[in-house]
C-alpha cells in the first residue's frame, strides 16, 4: 500500500513522500517526533498521520490472505450457481423478456436510450411494479426506487399499470396451492404504492445527493430490487460549460451506481436520451453523454419505432446476444405486440 | 525511496541520521544525489568524523550491492525462448495478430468504443486459458460486465471440441473454478487490491500448478476517469502508480496483463485512447477494436507493439 492513497491532506502527503516514506511498510517502528523532524512538522500532526497509517495497516491486516482467494473474490463458478438461482424482474412483454434473458437482471445495469415518447418512463413504472409481485406468483417480492429528474413520473398511470397487474396475476397460478385464494386477494393498488420509493431530484447536485445517500436507504430497506433513473441525462444536458467536470462527476456516478447494485443485489436501470451524432458523412442518432458514458452500463437497450410499432434493441450485453423485438404499450401498461392486435380486433 | 533509517544498517546511529539530516539527506534517493565528496568534507567539522565517514562509505557499499543482475542480450533471448510463455487467446484473429496469443510478463490493452467486443475477448481469454494452461485467472471487473453464464458458454465449446477427454463436466468446473473474479469501483480499491495481489504472489512463491498466469482488468479507465482532470495531480498520480504496479506484477511473476480502456473524441472529432499521453507508454501493445453493428465482426488494427509490425488488421466473429 503505498503512501498516496492514505486520507491525509495533500501537503503532508507531499512532505511524505519527498521524505522518502513511499509505502505503509516505511512507517514500521517509526515514533512520531522522529516523523515530525523528518518532514517538518509538529509532532501532534505527526501523530495523526501515523495513526491514520496504523488504521490503515490494520485493515489491511485482518483481511484474509488465502492461496489464491483474496477477500472478496468470488471463482467463476460460484457466480454462475448463484446467477442461476437469480431471477429475474420480468417486463410483461414476453418478446422483450424472451431477448433480455428472461427480464431485467439484478446485480447489472441496464441502460434503456430512445426517443422522446418511445415509452422509457412507462417501462420504468412497469418495472417498478413487476418487481413486487410476490413469490408465490413467481415474482421477486421487493420494492422499487423511483429517481426522477424529469417530473415525469405521473400517479395515476401508476394506478393503472398496477390494477391491470393484480388482473394479470390472477391468470398465474399460484406456486404455494393452499392459499391460491389468498395470495390473489391480498394484492392492493394501495400497496404496490406504497412499495416505491419516489424520489425527485431537481438539479444534478440532487441526483448526485441523492444516489450517495442510497447506500444508507437501501440498509434500512433490504426489499428494495430495483432502481430506476428516469433520466440519468435531463441535468447534465444543460448548463455544462465544463466538459471535463460532467465527464468526471458522470464516470464517479455510474461507478456508485455498479457498487450499489453489486453490493445489495439490486438491478439498476438508467433512462437515457438521444443525441445525433455525426459519423460517416450523416447526422444518426445515439444515445446521449458521450464516449466514456457509454461504458457505464452493463446491458443496453435502445427502444426504437419502426414504422408504427415500438421495437427494443440490445444494443450492449456481455452475455446476450444483439436481437431485437417488438413491444406495445397500452392503458394496461407494456405487453406483446400481438395481444395488444387482438385487443383492437375485439 | 526508502527512507535511511529503513535500510536497518547498525552503523546508522542516532547521530549518523542527525548529521545527515542536518545536511538534508532523509531517504536514501536523498543521499545518492547528494555530493559524497562534499559531505565527507563536512565531516571534518565534526567530532565524530571518522565514524560518520565509516557510516558514508558502508552505506555507499550497501547500496551499490543492491542492484539487480545485469543481463546481456543473449542472456534475455535466452530467457525469452525457455521460461516465457505465449498464451493463446481462443480468438484466432487475434492469436495470429500478436504473434501465438498473449505474451507473460506484458501489458496488452485493448482499446475501443463501447460494445466494441473488448469484454468478449477478456473472458474469451480467461475462460481459453484457465482450460487449456490450468491455470489461475484473475479477473478484476470494474464495470460489471463480467458473465459467468458466457464464460460457461466458451468453455461447453472447448470442451466439446477436445474430444479425447473424457470428464467434459469435470473440466469445466474446474476452469470455472480457476477464474477469480474481483468487483472494484474505485482506483483506491483497485490499488490495494493489486498489493493483496502481490504479496500474497511473494508468499506462495512460483508454484506452478495453481499459479496465476493472466490478470484481466476491464476497465481500466472506468476507475480512473472520476479521478482524472488537469489541476488535480493526485488523480495522475494514482493512474501512474496504478499503471507501474500492474508492470512490476507482470514483470516480476512472469503474468500476462491484459487490460481495456474506452476512447474519447477529441475536439476536432478524431477518437483516440482514453487517459492521454502519460498511459499511452504503459501497455506494452495496444489494439484498437471497432465493431461493424449488421456484421457482428470485431476488427482489431495494431496500434502498438514492442516486437511487431503495426498497423496490421484482423477480425473476429463475435457470434459464439
Amino acid at each position: 500500500m503505498e503512501t498516496i492513497c492514505l486520507p491525509l491532506a495533500p501537503s503532508h502527503r507531499a512532505r511524505l513522500v519527498s521524505a522518502g516514506y513511499r509505502t505503509l511498510d516505511s512507517f514500521n517502528n517509526l515514533s512520531p517526533l522522529d516523523l515530525a523532524r523528518d518532514i517538518g512538522v509538529s509532532s501532534e500532526e505527526a501523530l495523526d498521520i501515523l495513526k491514520v497509517a496504523w488504521r490503515t495497516k490494520a485493515i489491511d491486516g485482518n483481511s484474509p490472505k488465502g492461496a489464491n482467494l483474496l477477500a472478496g473474490a468470488k471463482t467463476a463458478w460460484d457466480l454462475l450457481c448463484e446467477e442461476k438461482t437469480m431471477k429475474r424482474i420480468v417486463t410483461f412483454c414476453e418478446d422483450l423478456d424472451v431477448i433480455l434473458g428472461g427480464g431485467i437482471c439484478r446485480k447489472e445495469v441496464t441502460e434503456v436510450g430512445g426517443v422522446p415518447g418511445i415509452g422509457k418512463t412507462q417501462l420504468g413504472i412497469q418495472l417498478a411494479i413487476n418487481v413486487q409481485i410476490p413469490v408465490d406468483l413467481g415474482g421477486l417480492g421487493g420494492q422499487a426506487i423511483y429517481i426522477d429528474t424529469e417530473g415525469s413520473f405521473m400517479v395515476e398511470r401508476v394506478c393503472q399499470i398496477a390494477k391491470a397487474c393484480i388482473e394479470k396475476l390472477k391468470d398465474i397460478p399460484c406456486t404455494s396451492e393452499r392459499k391460491v385464494e389468498e395470495c390473489h386477494t391480498k394484492l392492493k393498488v394501495d400497496d404496490f404504492l406504497s412499495n416505491i420509493f419516489y424520489f425527485r431530484a431537481c438539479n444534478y447536485t440532487e441526483q448526485i445527493a441523492v444516489i450517495n445517500y442510497m447506500d444508507k436507504f437501501i440498509e434500512e430497506r433490504d426489499k428494495v430490487k430495483i432502481i430506476i433513473v428516469d433520466s440519468v441525462t435531463f441535468h447534465f444536458r444543460q448548463d455544462f460549460e465544463d466538459l471535463a467536470l460532467r465527464t468526471r462527476l458522470l464516470g464517479g456516478m455510474s461507478q456508485k451506481l455498479m457498487r450499489l447494485a453489486e453490493e445489495y443485489d439490486t438491478a439498476v436501470v438508467l433512462m437515457n436520451q438521444v443525441t445525433t451524432k455525426f459519423s460517416g458523412g450523416s447526422f444518426q442518432l445515439a444515445l446521449a453523454l458521450g464516449e466514456s458514458w457509454s461504458h457505464a452500463c452493463t446491458n443496453r437497450v435502445v427502444l426504437y419505432w419502426n414504422g408504427d410499432n415500438r421495437f427494443g434493441y440490445i444494443d450492449k450485453s456481455p452475455s446476450l446476444q444483439s436481437a431485437s423485438a417488438p413491444f406495445s404499450i397500452t392503458t394496461g401498461g407494456i405487453c406483446n405486440l400481438e395481444r395488444n392486435k387482438r385487443i383492437k380486433m375485439a | 525511496m526508502a527512507p535511511l533509517r529503513a535500510l536497518n544498517l547498525p552503523i546508522l546511529t542516532r547521530q549518523v541520521l542527525q548529521f545527515l539530516a542536518a545536511n538534508g539527506i532523509l531517504s536514501v534517493e536523498d543521499f545518492l544525489v547528494h555530493d559524497i565528496y562534499t559531505l565527507a568534507a563536512r565531516t571534518e567539522h565534526q567530532t565524530n568524523s571518522e565514524v560518520l565517514k565509516q557510516a558514508i562509505a558502508e552505506i555507499l557499499s550497501f547500496i551499490d550491492s543492491q542492484h539487480s543482475r545485469w543481463l546481456n542480450g543473449a542472456q534475455l533471448l535466452e530467457n525469452l525462448q525457455q521460461t516465457v510463455h505465449v498464451l493463446p487467446t481462443g480468438c484466432e484473429g487475434l492469436d495470429s495478430l500478436l504473434g501465438g496469443g498473449l505474451l507473460e510478463g506484458t501489458l496488452t490493452e485493448l482499446v475501443g468504443p463501447s460494445a466494441s467486443g473488448k469484454t468478449q475477448i477478456c473472458l474469451r481469454a480467461a475462460s481459453h486459458i484457465a482450460y487449456h494452461s490450468q491455470a489461475a485467472v484473475m479477473y478484476l471487473d470494474t464495470c460489471n460486465s463480467f458473465s459467468s453464464k458466457r464464460i460457461a458458454q466458451f468453455l461447453n465449446v472447448l470442451a466439446k471440441s477436445s474430444i479425447k477427454s473424457k470428464d467434459q463436466q469435470g473440466n469445466i468446473e474446474r476452469a470455472m473454478k480457476g477464474i477469480f473474479h474481483y468487483n472494484v469501483f474505485d482506483v483506491y480499491s483497485m490499488l490495494d487490491l493489486l498489493y493483496q495481489i502481490e504479496s500474497s504472489m511473494q508468499t506462495q512463491g512460483k508454484n506452478e500448478s495453481s499459479r496465476v498466469r493472466l490478470l484481466i482488468v476491464d476497465s481500466v479507465s472506468s476507475v480512473i476517469t472520476p479521478i482524472l482532470s488537469g489541476s488535480n495531480l493526485q488523480g495522475h498520480s494514482l493512474m501512474i502508480s496504478l499503471g507501474v504496479v500492474l508492470k512490476k506484477l507482470a514483470l516480476e511473476y512472469s503474468i500476462a496483463v491484459l487490460i481495456t480502456n474506452h476512447i474519447v473524441v477529441d475536439k476536432t472529432g478524431t477518437s483516440k485512447p482514453a487517459l492521454g499521453e502519460s498511459w499511452k507508454s504503459m501497455p506494452h501493445v495496444r489494439l484498437l477494436l471497432s465493431r461493424d453493428p449488421v456484421s457482428n465482426i470485431c476488427d482489431m488494427s495494431l496500434l502498438k507493439h514492442t516486437s511487431m509490425v503495426c498497423d496490421q488488421q484482423a477480425s473476429l466473429s463475435l457470434n459464439s
